[in-house]
């Protein structure tokens, strides 16, 4: 005959259940509505820091980037803090063009986003916060969910459409449940190597405008594609 | 004739996205002066014309990304004296950046083509450090040094041998919030010259003072540049610059 089961036992599996139905429905949800949340979420305008590892020119390099974005406007600022040879240059991303400022020769080199060059970082800075992006040139798929400090996250794995060049093979993206943003970026090239692991962190909602993202030295040297 | 002309220009532009820009330059005698550039698929095609000398070149570049870029190119030029041309390289990838020119002409021809002879130029900047910056530069028999550290703004330090040794000394910062700079060099002793520039945005105001006695004062407003200066005789230049689409 079997025991009976205890409350406390009947509670642990009524839990487990529960667990069971929400990573159910937390899985059942497909990468567009995870994006499209995201997108949603970050519909203000925000600013975060991104840091980690990249596989850089001359091997493993640390990577440090403040990102400041008007997603509504798909206007995004990345300003390079590291490596070294990096601080100082930024990149401007609009609905139309990408900017790169390189502070050591003072140019502004304005390229329209189809002409705009793989970034030779390991990994496209275009992508970094940019849902639209991902959304347009990425195949992406759900792999299941992964716990992070900053709460419980979805883990996204994204593949260049074909005819895509972005410099990877394949990116995993991982995204805040209960408030949907990206908290890491791991890229890997076509030998499976990790070209970039990246964490996002800092985040905040911040009071942007289009002429603070579109900053640049007056003196520079425009130089358009 | 002159319709034929206006349709070659008409399809030009309405082929390729450019820039014209048509002056005017007094010295003794007034004469028009024009740069036309034609952006191609890849890089651009530019002409320069004056009286008397007129050269076609080519621009093209490879972008790096945040990493850096590269540009280079090529002229040739016919005109009183001979032939003439020129070829450069100029960018920077990572931590190094360099320009290098070599052009020759047998005689100069002011405005658009100022260089007499054989000459060269070869600069190099590298960054030693994320905030510090050394560079050297060789320039028809001169040679530079120098150390530029940004706090801030940025200070730049640095000895000279042209005949005789000087002293550099530099100052570039922003002057407002909007991206505003003030860029300040003066060169003291084999040579003797001061340099400034105030970017404004729409506006900017640039000066070359130097002795033996020769300088030049530039306003640039929007696409309009107007220059005054003193080159072996008072001169004076009015530009217009087009950019299209």
């Amino acid at each position: 005959m079997r025991e009976r089961e205890t409350p406390k036992a009947v509670g642990w599996k009524a839990w487990g259940l529960m667990a069971l139905l929400f990573l159910s429905l937390a899985l059942a949800q497909s990468p567009q509505e995870i994006l499209s949340r995201m997108v949603r979420n970050l519909d203000a305008p925000w600013q975060a820091e991104v840091r980690g590892e990249i596989q850089g020119p001359g091997g493993k390099e640390e990577f440090r980037a403040r990102v400041y974005a008007i997603s509504r406007q798909g206007l995004f600022r990345i300003e390079y803090l590291k490596p070294g040879s990096l601080e100082g240059n930024f990149t401007v991303i609009t609905d139309k063009e990408v900017w790169n400022y390189l502070y050591l020769t003072n140019q502004l080199i304005i390229s329209p986003k189809e002409k705009a060059q793989v970034s030779g970082l390991g990994f496209n800075p275009a992508l970094l916060g940019n849902a639209q992006a991902m959304a347009e040139r990425l195949d992406l798929r759900l792999l299941g969910r992964v716990s992070t400090p900053q709460g419980p996250a979805y883990r996204l794995l994204g593949q260049p459409k074909p005819g895509e060049a972005l410099g990877f093979r394949e990116v995993e993206l991982w995204i805040l449940e209960e408030d949907p943003r990206p908290v890491r970026f791991i890229f890997r090239g076509e030998g499976g190597q990790v070209l970039g692991d990246l964490q996002v962190v800092a985040f905040q909602r911040a009071n942007l405008t289009p002429a603070g993202l579109k900053r640049y030295p007056k003196d520079a040297q425009v130089v358009r594609r | 004739m002159r319709r034929w002309i206006w349709l070659f220009f008409l399809g030009l532009g309405a082929l390729a996205q450019g820039r014209l820009e048509a002056g005017a330059y007094f010295q003794g005698g007034l004469f028009p002066t024009l740069e036309a550039g034609f952006a191609l698929e890849e890089g651009e095609v530019y002409l320069r014309l004056q009286p008397g000398r007129g050269g076609l070149g080519y621009l093209g570049g490879v972008a790096l990304g945040p990493l850096g870029y590269l540009g280079y190119g090529l002229q040739g030029e016919v005109g009183e004296g001979g032939l003439g041309g020129a070829v450069f390289l100029e960018g920077g990838a990572g931590p190094l950046a360099l320009e290098g020119r070599l052009s020759y002409r047998p005689q100069a021809a002011f405005p658009l083509f100022p260089e007499e002879g054989l000459w060269g130029r070869l600069a190099l900047r590298y960054r030693l450090a994320p905030k510090e910056v050394a560079g050297l530069l060789l320039e028809g028999g001169r040679a530079e040094a120098t150390y530029a550290l940004r706090e801030g703004a940025t200070y730049t330090l640095g000895l000279g041998v042209a005949g005789s040794p000087y002293l550099v000394l530099g100052f570039k910062g922003e002057v407002g919030e909007g991206g505003e700079v003030l860029d300040l060099a003066l060169r003291l002793g084999g040579v003797n010259r001061l340099e400034g520039g105030l970017y404004l945005g729409e506006a900017s105001l640039l000066f070359i003072l130097s002795h033996p006695w020769a300088g030049s004062l530039t306003l640039w407003l929007g696409d309009l540049g107007l220059e005054a200066g003193f080159h072996q005789a008072p001169y004076a230049w009015v530009r217009y610059a087009w950019r299209w689409p």
